[in-house]
């Protein structure tokens, strides 16, 4: 019985192409890994959003009216709904000038608890020491 | 952690692989990537750090017709199957920007 | 020997990033060692039966079938990404596993290596 932690790290903008979108969508998909598994094995994501990537997590996005398509924020909402845990790194937020207000802190609306986290680069760094693979998109 | 850092991009990616700590860190260049090896050329505008054990492609050198021989003597030249070699025995992590 | 895991949005024709992900698990192959690859998104497209060869593109498929004849090679694609794009299972080939994306992260649980091609 183990359990694999991945590290899903998010440095691209949204909507111009799909890798993030995809990304937070792998991610969610590690509920139903374990069809695949052993019994009692796992796996454990956990996203973080660095650089331009901190463009995903601003709230508001209308891609359904625009493009017909999932806003990546409902995709971000969804994974904090199943409890993923979702790190956005505050230096970037700041150097684009993101206020925290703006950014997709919940799904309260949808019922969820569980809340993302700003955390400093160092917090994101610890966890990219800390899973057993990193997959950067 | 052992981390290796695939840099595909010629003109993107330097403000991660400044922003990343490793205990061993590998860089190795492929795709576009390969641009920053060759000496002549003005391309780098930040240095890659110190510490980092750096690779370049062969393959993707050729076909981007940059001759080995201009290869900046800080980089081994390396194939696919060093590549094998390297994931597998030297580091534990790989990256892809 | 070990066990790579390689993913890719990339696609097959347009941008050369797959032709990386097939020669790295080529020469991984070669030396031995079991390989996984995952196509998500525009990757997907590999997985379709009988592609033509123009030499103004690569062609992924020759090397891709003869890494399912080592036996050590399982190659998987995004049935949703497939399905977007019109890659139904009857041009897929035989031999493609067609998944949803939690078998990616299964065959990384069972992983020494995972290599993640995240870009278009």
């Amino acid at each position: 019985m183990s359990k694999k932690r991945l590290g899903f790290i998010i440095k691209s903008l949204p909507y111009k192409t799909e890798a993030s979108k995809l990304a937070v969508t792998h991610a969610i998909s590690s509920q139903t890994a374990e069809i695949y598994l052993e019994d009692g094995d796992s796996v454990e994501p956990v996203i973080c959003f660095i650089g331009d990537g901190v463009f995903n997590c601003i709230k508001g996005q209308q891609s359904m009216k625009h493009y017909g398509i999932t806003s990546i924020e409902q995709h971000i909402k969804n994974a904090l709904l199943l409890d993923l845990k979702v790190m956005i790194c505050s230096e970037d937020l700041e150097k684009f000038r993101i206020k925290k207000e703006s950014v997709i802190m919940d799904a309260s609306e949808m019922g969820g608890e569980t809340l993302a986290i700003i955390a400093s680069y160092t917090e994101i760094q610890k966890e990219m020491n800390a899973v057993d693979h990193l997959l950067f998109f | 952690m052992k981390l290796c850092v695939f840099m595909s991009e010629c003109r993107s990616g330097s403000d991660l692989i400044d922003r990343l700590e490793a205990e061993k860190l590998g860089i190795i260049l492929v795709c576009n990537g390969v641009y920053h090896a060759a000496a002549d050329y003005e391309i780098r505008s930040w240095l890659f750090p110190k510490n980092a054990h750096l690779y370049v492609l062969a393959e993707d050198l050729e076909s981007r017709a940059i001759e080995t021989s201009r290869v900046a003597p800080e980089f081994r030249v390396i194939t696919y199957s060093d590549i094998v070699d390297l994931i597998f025995n030297e580091y534990e992590k790989t990256i892809w920007i | 020997m070990g066990r790579l895991t390689i993913g890719s949005f990339s696609s097959p024709a347009g941008t050369m990033s797959l032709d990386f992900a097939i020669k790295l698990a080529e020469a991984a192959i070669n030396k031995g060692h079991a390989v996984d690859l995952w196509l998500s998104g525009n990757a997907t497209v590999l997985g379709n039966k009988d592609q033509k060869h123009y030499k103004d593109y690569s062609h992924l498929q020759k090397t891709v079938k003869l890494m399912f004849n080592s036996g050590r090679f399982r190659m998987a694609i995004c049935e949703a990404c497939a399905e977007t794009r019109g890659c139904h299972k009857d041009i897929t080939m035989d031999e493609c596993i067609r998944a949803s994306m939690d078998w990616h992260l299964a065959s990384c649980f069972s992983a020494d290596r995972v290599i993640m091609i995240g870009d278009n």
